[in-house]
């Protein structure tokens, strides 16, 4: 009998996922592009990323950024190396690499884009 | 003889392995649009996940205040930063638009007119690099001229 041992997933929700978060981060990228490089010194001051962070809506698209970025970037290299026919071992070693290396980073982010203080404007700074 | 105009004959054309060639004329992207697109994709994915990273770790001095932030960004505005970032964005470029010809392969019937918009993203690309080009330098330009 010819029984498939491989995983009964087709790949069809990591390809839709990679084409929707790709358009997003299209979308992104744009406002991204805008905010850094039109006025370079938005990006690139201290006193502008505080401001910036001032307002969560900010927080929450960086937020979404990161994970979205990291997700498709990810999963397009796991998808590369899908290209090639690997050992069993091979493959787990590189996915749960690529899972444990995107889970750290991403909360590296996450927890940078959480030290940046709130400044209580009603107290009078 | 007579079935040579078939489709079933293509046996005849495959090579073996003993021939010298073999590898380059078998095994080896035919060097269309369409191959450079997907080599070219992947390159660009591969730089830009390296450098998703770096940014992450690059705006990490956040966390150290105000003036470690700023010191580490003046040299990030050094010239031969800009200059990176700009081939950076080129790379971006390619990855969104190369991108959006995918999805419009997949969702839109693009496979008809595939190559058309290759050559569209290369276009849009092109003037877009430079744009960002003359808004990264602009203050370097109008000391130029």
């Amino acid at each position: 009998m010819y029984k498939y041992k491989a995983s009964k997933d087709t790949g069809s929700k990591s390809w839709i996922l990679q084409r929707i978060t790709g358009l997003a981060l299209v979308v992104l990228m744009i406002g991204h592009y805008i905010l850094m490089h039109f006025q370079p010194e938005s990006g690139h001051t201290y006193a502008a990323v505080l401001a910036r962070m001032q307002f969560s809506w900010y927080r929450i698209i960086d937020l979404t950024f990161i994970t979205l970025g990291m997700y498709h970037g990810l999963n397009g290299i796991w998808n590369i190396f899908r290209d090639y026919k690997l050992k069993q071992w091979a493959k787990i070693s590189i996915l749960s690499a690529l899972i444990i290396l995107g889970l750290a980073f991403t909360a590296w982010g996450y927890s940078v884009i959480f030290s940046i203080p709130y400044i209580n404007s009603i107290s009078g700074n | 003889m007579e079935n040579d105009t078939n489709s079933g004959n293509t046996y005849h054309k495959i090579k073996t392995f003993d021939q010298k060639n073999w590898v380059s004329e078998n095994l080896n992207y035919k060097k269309d649009s369409g191959s450079r697109a997907w080599i070219l994709h992947r390159i660009s994915g591969i730089a830009l996940v390296a450098y998703l990273f770096l940014h992450i770790y690059s705006i990490s001095p956040l966390t150290q205040g105000e003036v470690a932030f700023n010191n580490k960004m003046q040299t990030y505005s050094s010239p031969f930063f800009m200059v990176v970032e700009w081939f950076l964005f080129a790379f971006v470029l390619f990855h969104a638009l190369n991108g959006i010809r995918i999805v419009i392969v997949d969702w839109a019937d693009g496979a008809k007119y595939h190559k058309q918009l290759y050559r569209l993203s290369w276009v849009f690309g092109v003037i877009l690099f430079l744009a960002m080009g003359a808004i990264m330098f602009a203050h370097e330009l109008k000391n130029l001229f």
